[in-house]
């Protein structure tokens, strides 16, 4: 299906590794702390954009399947136990939030998918309002009073180096499935409904069940990046992990990198955060103001974000496998 | 004439009271190019929704191979090998043209082909080779057209709707739309042609179908319509020909 | 059933509100097609225009507000004519959403840095009296509120429908180059529309600041609140704004009696969601022919 990726990608993605393995050495905690919300940060953006920019269609509820995957994690975990101590522990609460939040994304799928535009917009603003009200209110959810997940973080090693590695690993994953979807029929479909839903139709593209896909595979990753944030936090309750402002900054990183591409969030994240939290850590009462602000500017001097949505496509190569 | 590949009988749409088709009859014979006309607001675009499965019928049945179509999801249309060329061209715009066509041949009817190579020959059908690396968003009308064309050709149709592809084009570019559509049905493709251009239509159509206000008008050779009275009657009481051959 | 006919009366008390604080975004949407998230900036800073006029100069809030609606008429056509043009002109009206909701973050943390973080509230000297109808009571407060949401929509009603102003909005609102080549100056009428929205946002500001507490972060809320409104009763006319905010109003006040008052968001948006997926085009549908 996919031709070899060029060596010199291969050693690019190979430098970038052994840097992100290593810099820990070298940086202190700060640092370390301020470099794993990028991370995790990055993979949300990522993950949104497999539906927003891939297929176009923007969700301004993503927060939902955060806090869907951090509480489903930490219900099994209290429920069950991890099954074993240290790293191995979080393996099946994870999965269960990152299954739990990709369930929730199938079962509105189908309805929710029908709307179109802004329409869709809110309405997933309206799940994700509804997801936590119902969290923070359900008795059993405990949302109100908090959960907890036990500590995962291996003897002798500090939290914040470890959640850096967990992090940038699902970066990387992040990374490698939007990279993967691109260069296959499914990352054409995507494009097809984007650009136009109704035509692609009539082009033979199972819109419905594309977009779908592409909702409960996003959703997924953004409940496995949830429960790892949970685990990250160790107690929270329901506005420490339904946060509208996960939501907003995943639109804003792509926004800015560029909406659609494969680097876009990953760029987007690394600039705002790096101005926020690195340059103007002092002036926390004008963070939004230049938040939005940058938003304003990037739509009016480049529209496409730093990255154009152009010239991403890989040169056309996916055969047909016989009789789907 | 050999069988039909697209039958419709008593296809009616009404729109909250408002009748847009109403009791059409029609068979496409397999390997003409059928010609679809009428004035305007006659309901022909209409008629083509309901075929594609972008409006559902009120009542009636349309069958294509054979088989009654019913609800079926627009993309199953054409992966069953109905293919519709838009009147307002709708291009993925941030995508080159052999991309656009690529989309078709990708998703189109499910058996074992080459991708690359289906493209390849739906564009020089449509004779849009040498556009294949242009954004699509940078092409002109008469560009779009054949792009339309060679988009709805790749998912490998057997019968090819196509609405108004000559509309807004000038004189050569109608002549080369035509030979397209010729081309088209030398491969074996069935064409069915909604037509505004008097000339496009009587030059290439083996039958033609005339429907105003929603009916069925006419039906006959291009030679028994343009002498039918009841059409030059619906084209605004004039000769055919001096009604609409100077508009194209 | 004193509970029952308490509970309704509170939720069209708040519906009233609801609709004027929506109606401006309904205009908008209806006439030139934006969703215009910088909607609940302007409420808000009508509520704070109205602490300033009253605690500095013991101006009435429903006084003031023919000075605030002025104030933000203002502020609403240069917005208009400056940023969102820009927009519209150099991306699309999809990049608009974008450009309105990172305006909206740049003038809430304006409001924050000017007024401060904490929740405020105005008490005018009517602010503790109340009236009785039978067992049933309702502050003076609320119904002066109510009263003077129901005369500013009815004056617009009558202003859409009869001033010549009116009429043409309509008329750009259905056929922006049709309306142009009339002669209508379509780009001012944009400005105009814009401007009265902002002020139909401060105007309801004003009288929001009287019945209930608010802060910069509240204006989220009401950007929210207009958005449903809208999709409840339908784009761009006073009725359907009406309507959609009565309904609202009573959603919100039967949810916080009678389920929770903490679910009343979630119930909102489940009436929305479920309102979206059954009637897209409101109850009274849009005002303007086909949706954009």
């Amino acid at each position: 299906m996919t031709r070899p990726a060029r060596p010199l990608a291969v050693f690019a993605a190979l430098v970038a590794a052994v840097a992100v393995a290593l810099a820990p050495e070298a940086l202190g905690p700060f640092h370390i702390r301020v470099l794993q919300f990028f991370f995790f940060s990055a993979a949300l953006a990522t993950a949104w954009n497999l539906l927003g920019g891939y297929a176009g269609y923007w969700s301004f509820g993503h927060m939902a399947f955060i806090g869907i995957g951090a509480f489903a994690a930490a219900h099994y975990a209290m429920a069950f136990g991890g099954g074993g101590a240290g790293p191995a522990s979080m393996i099946a609460p994870v999965a269960v939030g990152a299954l739990s939040a990709g369930g929730v994304a199938l079962v509105i799928a189908y309805p929710l998918l029908r709307l179109r535009g802004i329409y869709f917009a809110i309405a997933m603003l309206g799940v994700s309002q509804i997801a936590a009200e119902l969290t923070n209110n359900v008795g059993v959810l405990k949302g109100g009073i908090g959960v907890f997940l036990p500590s995962p973080t291996p003897a002798g090693m500090p939290p914040e180096r470890f959640f850096y590695y967990l992090f940038a690993v699902l970066l990387g994953l992040c990374l490698l499935i939007a990279w993967a979807i691109r260069r296959t029929r499914f990352g054409y479909a995507l494009l097809a409904i984007r650009e136009d839903e109704d035509t692609a139709m009539m082009l033979g593209v199972a819109t419905e069940r594309w977009k779908i896909a592409a909702f409960v595979l996003s959703a997924t990753l953004t409940g496995t990046a949830g429960a790892i944030y949970g685990y990250s936090l160790g107690y929270f309750t329901t506005y420490s992990v339904f946060r509208l402002d996960f939501s907003l900054n995943m639109i804003v990183f792509c926004l800015i990198g560029g909406i659609g591409t494969l680097w876009g969030p990953t760029i987007g994240a690394a600039l705002l955060l790096f101005l926020t939290q690195v340059l103007l850590s002092r002036f926390l009462d004008v963070h939004l103001m230049i938040t939005g602000a940058l938003v304003v500017a990037t739509v009016l001097l480049m529209p496409g974000g730093i990255l154009r949505a152009v010239g991403e496509l890989p040169r056309l190569r996916p055969k047909r496998e016989g009789g789907t | 004439m050999s069988e039909a590949i697209l039958s419709g009988r008593g296809v009616t749409k009404r729109f909250q009271g408002v009748t847009a088709i109403e009791d059409v009859d029609f068979d496409i014979p397999e390997g003409a190019i059928f010609g679809l006309i009428g004035p305007n607001g006659a309901g022909k675009s209409t008629l083509f929704n309901l075929i594609t499965g972008y409006l559902p019928l009120t009542s009636g049945e349309i069958r294509f191979r054979g088989e009654p179509l019913g609800a079926m999801p627009i993309f199953r249309r054409n992966q069953a090998g109905m293919a519709r060329a838009f009147q307002i061209a709708k291009p993925f715009r941030a995508l080159s043209v052999r991309q656009n066509v690529a989309v078709g041949a990708m998703f189109g009817r499910p058996d074992a082909h080459d991708v690359e190579a289906t493209a390849a020959e739906a564009m020089r059908i449509a004779g849009i080779e040498a556009l294949a690396d242009r954004r699509a968003d940078a092409l002109t009308v008469g560009e779009l057209r054949k792009l339309e064309i060679a988009r709805a050709v790749a998912t490998r149709p057997v019968l090819l709707l196509a609405d108004e592809p000559c509309a807004g084009l000038n004189p050569s570019e109608t002549a080369e739309m035509v030979r397209c559509l010729r081309s088209v049905r030398e491969t074996g493709v069935t064409v069915w042609l909604v037509e505004h251009d008097m000339k496009a239509v009587t030059s290439i159509c083996d039958r033609i179908l005339v429907i105003d206000a929603g009916r069925k008008l006419a039906e006959g050779s291009p030679a028994e319509i343009v002498a039918d009275p009841a059409v030059i009657e619906a084209y605004l009481g004039a000769p055919l020909d001096a009604a609409e051959g100077g508009a194209g | 059933m004193d509970l029952f006919l308490q509970t309704a009366l509170n939720g069209l008390v708040l519906g009233g509100i609801f609709s004027l604080a929506a109606v401006g975004f309904s205009l908008i949407f209806g006439v030139i097609g934006i969703v215009n998230l910088t909607h609940g900036v302007f409420v808000v800073a009508g509520a704070y225009l109205a602490l300033v006029l009253h605690d500095s100069f013991g101006i009435d809030p429903l006084i003031g507000v023919l000075p605030i609606g002025a104030v933000l008429f203002a502020v609403g056509y240069a917005y208009q004519r400056t940023i969102i043009h820009w927009a519209v002109s150099r991306a699309s009206v999809e990049a608009s959403l974008v450009v309105t909701f990172g305006m909206a973050m740049v003038f809430r943390n304006l409001l924050q840095l000017w007024f401060g973080p904490d929740v405020q509230a105005i008490t005018p000297s009517y602010g503790f009296q109340s009236v009785a109808i039978g067992e049933i009571r309702i502050d003076v407060v609320r119904l002066a509120a109510l009263g003077a949401s129901m005369v500013i929509l009815l004056a617009l009603a009558l202003m859409l429908a009869r001033t010549h102003f009116g009429r043409a909005m309509r008329a750009v609102a259905q056929q922006p180059l049709a309306a142009s080549l009339c002669g209508l100056d379509v780009r001012r009428i944009f400005g105009l529309t814009f401007g009265m929205s902002a002020a139909l946002a401060g105007a309801s500001g004003a009288i929001i600041g009287i019945v209930q507490p608010f802060s910069a972060a509240t204006e989220v809320a009401w950007t929210l609140n207009a958005f449903v409104v809208v999709v409840l009763g339908g784009i761009g006319s006073p009725a359907g704004a009406l309507i959609g905010g009565l309904l609202l109003g009573l959603i919100n006040a039967f949810t916080a009696q009678y389920v929770g008052p903490a679910l009343t968001q979630a119930m909102m948006f489940l009436v929305l969601v479920g309102m979206l997926l059954l009637r897209p085009q409101g109850i009274l549908g849009a005002a303007y022919g086909e949706t954009r």
